[in-house]
């Protein structure tokens, strides 16, 4: 008889030993007791959930999607996969028109991005940010991300030649962060790649990751962005064998675990060549490549591990690349929820819960004074420096500004 | 990524080697899945039962400050029990009747402090005994989550409220000569619970609670701060999945996270614990270390594993990883030359070192001053 | 009249003796239901939990398959809080016969059941964890019944129409006057007190044990113990009940059952002095996984969450007490007529689905000796709680927006649920966290259920049934009950009594996860609280 194959279970939330660790470092719980929590919500309501449906919960969507819950887990039970599928499952509540406008972010970023002065100083407005809180429910007390004229797609096509002269490649998955809002960063990360010797090319048609559609309740768009995602990735990684690089925490782990896990899209065949361009950098120079670093540099630096970087585990890149500048004062800030969550606090509901989960982690910069926050996430990015008015920058712009 | 030590499990007995090691100008990471037993501490080290300056020292540079005192301690459930070495904030008694008339004091609502089981437990030992329950606003917003007034959700409101309740309980206090409080004070800050003993005008115990454990967190809160400052890299929430040993010597681990880029080290520590943890992992037939495949001391026959009593001491508990006098793991009855064993993972095979926490800060130096005393 | 005086004593709390009270009770009776140890603990609570259609025992036990359908149908009208309407399938596997199937729909046919042979692909559509490989399906009226929850409510409505319950009292000698019984002594095991009960007729309800309380009021029934080891998973893996298509045989039934299944189950003959101590062997363990996952292949990769046993009580007939001779029907024993004891009943074998079959004939026999003429009406008038068909229209009444512990309350409950304080704070939070049990809940366990153990609470609330298996529930539900009882020290053994009989179920099935969360517990219960 082979009981070898009947070991031990296979169904990740049964591996729950139910010592409630979980519940110590989920950052909503602290803040809104609507939430249950994520022993309650994920592997305990999971058994509800399939003796019967009528068991799931919708508060649920309180749940941040932070993922440190997992983080924390000394079982290994993907706490907040579980949360998430739950919600793709059995949520089926249309979603509002606020919560589809803060999801489609490429498609919101196309539109805003030609008239950026106008959208940025119509959305900077009291009015309109009343009239917003008023109709669509976000919150007015929220400072809207900056859209932006001149394009980073643009810049770089006009650089394609130059870019590809360079003796070896990446890809770059620029994200919508890049394409609407900041493009400086993807310049940023151009000019440090470059310094490399590494040239910077795109992917032939990239679309928004899917986060916000995942979190705002629209899965089946989150899928087909996902399944378009692959097919580019498999070209440039399969065809090109190139690495592909991405500058947002949040774009590298929606691609690389967001996609099987939760929207069941199979990304086994790229996942490994999906990196953090800190990632990709640090390793470019452990095998002896070399940045020269301007000698008057000097910055105090506290460095936030965004959340889902903390779930990668790759926190550790971004903070030794900091380190490694000459004249850098570094300080790794406690490994705290921000509170943005994505599109998480932009809702007028989630606000104050929003604001309350990131004050310890706001209180601490204020307690260190730095010169710059360094952050690889772009939400992080206008939390923090709405909440506490330091500068916030990822810390590949902050490479590029070192180098010489 | 190259360290001179890599420690594989980021409990107790991992930080202490890692501080360990740090002190002593290596560059070493801990690779930690989750979070670890120091949330189910009770804040006593039951098996260390002689004061060791080097133990006091290594805690007390961390800023957990322990205290020496052979005696009992009181369960959460009322009962005492023998030990010598704890926690500052946690008593040890010479004897059970610490007092004469004891004033218990909890939360209303909370169903993790078992006010009426030491009530019990202190009149067995001839203290007379009042129970009261404090009604704190400030806790009514969570007694709204069915389940989450635990322990360390009150502690977060207890470090800001912690002074209301040394005025509340001034006011219960009658003519008793001892208060017993549940745990739920200085989660961030460690001097919380002298202060509330200084503003209590009786004798202050602090009992503990159903995990997560207040005293625990704090202790590992602080040991990681400790080893993150001195240079530390505390990689949390990965684990090992691989390793990678060519005749004898271990020279990189690869991780969850980390996919093909390995941890590389000049030494390795296996620190993961017992079965809660996975340093153990066990199927119908046997118990297997299942990182490096090491040799694992079990009993064969699955019904040996158990006493069929909960009460007694349980076999399968006394299970674990095989090492030699170095503390080396033994692989095919062969020492892997670079990797040190410490921690419950050893199960009972090295009883010298003691059990539980004691065997997890013994054995943990003693495999550090292995790996220095080579270099 | 004399309060220990009944018309009526029913000895044995399990599922034939909660049954006979309520209808004892129903037809007017002065009842007493007596019994050991707690409700349910006997082959009533150590079962599949299957509310069979009759099936299974088309073929071989024509009458059996009739009955059972029988109840079926009444079990769904009168106990539809006790009831899961999943539905079942008999599936053949390349191994089996198929031509075995159409005997077996032909006698489910003459029998009066509903069997309809399906495609095998609409048996993995209806139930996608069968076994992929299966040849043939048959889709039968199963279902799954909570018998704890049965047993509980009988025992409730019984007490609601003036019936008294004396449990942890054991019957320990007859009154006997001439050729008469005329009452029970009895010895309380909680109390330590003596006390006698007088009563014209007495029932012997005690299942396997209904031998020993024979032989104690000095006539003879054969019983013939036979074991059924059977296994618990952690979680719902069918919601549909999975039979193999072929004799019965071992590990051939997988029953969902409120958040768990359950498969089983064994048959091995064991001698009487072992009723009250059956473990299960790791040869049994084997067996059950090993044909489980034939029934459903992702029983492999599932999490056990514990191993039990029962004993079957069944009767050897009377003219051939070495047992082989067995019946699984009815027995109902006038020991008047058979051995001119008068004023005594037994009333045994059946199963749990025609426990109210059962009642009937064990109530009819009293009602004759009594000269009552009072109809039954169990099969009509629903068992509290029954009342209302779902739980989501009960959860829906009672509260409107149900948080989920409401839902689980009613789904548990019935519309029983509206009795439990809630919508509060303090009643509102959770003491098991898996199973979703509110302090309310156990509240008004404790205050109408006869609660005096830990272990009676989880049998009347699935506290400590789920996956942790009390480790954290087990100390606060301690609480509340020192708090109702007035008294911690009895707690105290309590609660190493209730770990040591959640601990009796793991270790047969100790590895894995299961171990794990054994030695979890251990560091809680010794290190952490110092139990």
């Amino acid at each position: 008889m082979k009981l070898q194959e009947y070991t031990e279970s296979r169904h990740n939330f049964e591996e729950c030993m139910k010592c409630t660790v979980c519940t110590a470092y989920c950052p909503v719980l602290q803040a809104n007791p609507l939430y249950p929590g994520p022993k309650q919500a994920g592997p305990d309501g999971e058994r509800l959930r399939l003796k019967d449906p009528y068991f799931f919960n919708y508060a649920l969507k309180y749940c941040l999607n932070c993922k440190r819950c997992e983080v924390a887990c000394p079982s290994g039970v993907n706490v907040a996969d579980l949360i998430q599928s739950a919600r793709i499952k059995y949520d089926h509540t249309p979603p509002k028109l606020r919560d589809r406008m803060l999801a489609s972010t490429d498609f919101m970023g196309s539109i805003a991005r030609p008239f950026a002065p106008v959208v940025n100083a119509v959305t900077g407005l009291g009015v309109t940010k009343a009239v917003l809180d008023w109709t669509l429910a976000i919150d007015h007390r929220r400072t809207f991300p900056k859209y932006n004229i001149g394009g980073f797609i643009s810049w770089l096509k006009l650089r394609r030649k130059e870019q590809a002269a360079f003796p070896e490649q990446v890809a770059y998955f620029h994200g919508c962060y890049v394409s609407y809002n900041y493009p400086q960063l993807g310049k940023d990360l151009v000019k440090v790649l470059n310094a490399l010797g590494v040239g910077v090319q795109l992917l032939d048609k990239e679309k928004c990751c899917g986060i916000a559609l995942i979190t705002n309740g629209m899965s089946a768009q989150a899928r087909k962005n996902a399944v378009h995602n692959v097919a580019q990735l498999r070209k440039a990684v399969l065809d090109k064998g190139l690495k592909v690089v991405t500058t947002s925490s949040t774009c590298a782990l929606t691609m690389r675990d967001e996609y099987p896990n939760l929207l069941g899209v199979d990304n086994a065949d790229v996942r490994e060549s999906i990196l953090l361009a800190t990632r990709f950098i640090y390793e470019k120079l452990e095998k002896g490549a070399q940045l020269k670093f301007k000698a008057d540099y000097h910055k105090k630096i506290a460095y936030h591990t965004p959340c889902h970087l903390e779930k990668m585990g790759w926190g550790i890149f971004s903070e030794k690349l900091l380190r490694m500048i000459p004249g850098v004062e570094f300080i790794l800030l406690d490994s705290n929820c921000c509170g943005i969550s994505g599109t998480y606090g932009f809702k007028k509901e989630n606000y104050e819960v929003s604001q309350a989960i990131g004050e310890p982690l706001f209180a601490q910069i204020r307690s260190v004074n730095p010169d710059v926050v360094a952050c690889d996430c772009e939400t992080c990015k206008w939390q923090i420096e709405m909440s506490t008015g330091y500068t916030v920058m990822n810390p590949i712009s902050i490479l590029a500004e070192a180098i010489e | 990524m190259k360290f001179d030590t890599v420690i594989i499990g980021g409990g107790l007995s991992g930080m202490l080697a890692g501080i360990t090691l740090q002190k002593a100008g290596q560059s070493t990471a801990i690779v930690s899945t989750g979070q670890n037993a120091l949330h189910f501490f009770s804040g006593c080290f039951k098996s260390l039962k002689e004061p060791d300056q080097r133990i006091l020292e290594l805690f007390g540079e961390a800023g957990v400050r322990l205290h020496y005192n052979p005696g009992v301690w009181l369960t959460p459930l009322g009962n005492f029990k023998e030990a010598a070495l704890a926690l500052e904030d946690i008593d040890i008694f010479p004897s059970p009747k610490f007092a004469r008339k004891v004033l218990v004091v909890n939360f209303l609502g909370y169903h993790d402090f078992f006010s009426s089981f030491l009530a019990e437990g202190l009149e067995k030992q001839g203290m007379s005994c009042r129970v009261r329950f404090l009604n704190l606003p400030e806790l009514e917003k969570l007694a709204q989550s069915p389940s989450e007034m635990r322990s360390v959700q009150i502690a977060r409101i207890m470090d800001h409220l912690w002074e209301k309740v040394v005025q509340e309980v001034r006011v219960l206090l009658k003519d008793e000569d001892a208060v017993v409080l549940p745990q739920v004070f200085g989660l961030q800050d460690a001097a919380v619970p002298n202060r509330i003993r200084q503003g209590i005008p009786a004798h202050v115990v602090f009992a503990g609670t159903m995990p997560p454990s207040v005293p625990g967190i704090r202790t590992l809160f602080l040991l990681k701060q400790r080893y993150q400052l001195l240079g530390g890299t505390y990689l949390m929430g990965d684990e090992v999945v691989r390793a990678h040993t060519h005749e004898g010597v271990v020279h990189s681990v690869a991780t969850r996270n980390f996919d093909n880029h390995y941890l590389e080290a000049d030494n390795f520590i296996l620190s993961t614990g017992g079965y809660f943890s996975k340093g153990l992992v066990s199927n119908p037939f046997q118990v297997v270390e299942p990182v490096f495949g090491l040799d694992v001391d079990y009993k064969e026959d699955r019904n040996q594993w158990y006493n069929p009593s909960f009460k007694e001491d349980q076999p399968y508990m006394h299970f674990g990883v095989k090492a030699d006098e170095k503390l080396r793991a033994l692989k095919d009855g062969q020492p892997l030359e670079n990797l040190y064993v410490t921690g419950s993972v050893l199960g009972d095979t090295r009883p010298d070192f003691g059990f539980a926490a004691g065997q997890a800060i013994r054995t943990a130096i003693f495999a550090a001053d292995q790996i220095l005393k080579k270099a | 009249m004399n309060a220990n005086e009944f018309d009526v004593i029913i000895i044995g709390g399990g599922i034939t003796g909660a049954g006979t009270q309520r209808d004892c009770a129903m037809r007017g009776l002065r009842t007493l239901l007596i019994e050991r140890s707690d409700i349910a603990t006997g082959a009533t609570g150590r079962n599949h939990g299957l509310l069979h259609s009759g099936a299974r025992y088309a073929v071989n036990d024509p009458e059996s398959a009739e009955e059972c359908i029988k109840e079926n149908m009444i079990l769904r009208r009168i106990a539809s809080h006790c009831i899961d309407e999943t539905d079942g399938l008999f599936i053949t596997l390349p191994e089996d016969d198929l031509g075995y199937q159409q005997t077996f729909v032909d006698a489910c046919r003459h029998a009066g059941i509903g069997a309809e042979i399906i495609d095998p692909d609409l048996a993995r559509r209806l139930e996608p964890s069968v076994n992929p490989e299966l040849i043939g399906a048959v889709k039968v009226p199963d279902g799954s019944v909570d018998p704890f929850r049965l047993c509980a409510a009988n025992m409730l409505d019984a007490k609601l129409r003036g019936g008294q319950v004396r449990l942890q009292t054991e019957v320990t000698g007859f009154i006997r006057e001439g050729d008469t019984i005329k009452g029970v002594h009895t010895h309380n095991h909680q109390t330590g007190e003596d006390v006698d009960y007088y009563a014209p007729v007495t029932v012997n309800a005690c299942g396997i044990w209904g031998q020993h309380m024979a032989e104690l009021a000095g006539v003879k029934v054969g019983m013939y113990p036979a074991k059924g080891a059977l296994l618990i998973f952690a979680h719902r893996v069918n919601n549909v009940v999975i039979n193999r298509c072929r004799k019965p045989s071992n590990a051939d039934i997988l029953v969902p059952g409120d958040t768990v299944c359950v498969i089983g189950t064994t048959s091995t003959r064991i001698p009487f002095e072992e009723c009250d101590h059956v473990a299960v062997t790791p040869d049994e363990v084997t067996l059950l996984i090993t044909e489980g996952a034939k029934l459903a292949p992702s029983l492999s990769s599932t999490r056990i969450l514990r191993a039990y046993a029962g004993v079957r009580p069944l009767v050897s007939a009377d003219d051939d007490p070495t047992g082989r001779n067995i019946s699984r029907g009815i027995v109902c024993l006038d020991h008047e007529t058979r051995d001119g004891l008068k004023g005594f009943i037994t009333i045994t074998g059946g199963k749990l689905m025609t426990y109210r079959l059962m009642a009937e004939i064990a109530t009819d026999a009293v009602c004759r000796k009594l000269g009552v003429d009072k109809v039954c009406q169990t099969a009509e008038i629903p068992l509290p709680g029954s009342e209302e068909k779902s739980y989501e229209a009960v959860a829906q009444k009672i509260w409107e927006n149900p948080t989920t512990a409401q839902k689980a309350a009613a789904a548990r409950l019935g519309t029983r649920a509206s009795r439990i304080r809630t919508g509060n704070k303090r009643d509102d939070a959770l003491i098991c966290e898996c199973e979703e049990v509110s302090v309310g809940e156990i509240n008004a366990a404790i205050d109408r259920l006869e609660v005096s153990t830990l272990t009676d609470l989880r049998r009347r609330t699935r506290v400590g049934m789920g996956t942790c298996q009390g480790e954290f529930c087990a100390c606060r539900a301690a609480a509340l009950l020192a708090k109702a009882h007035g008294c911690v020290e009895r707690e105290r053994k309590d609660l190493e009594d209730f770990l040591q009989e959640r601990w009796k179920g793991n270790f047969p099935i100790g590895w894995g996860d299961t171990l794990r969360e054994a030695e979890y517990t251990q560091w809680v219960y010794k290190q952490v609280l110092g139990l």
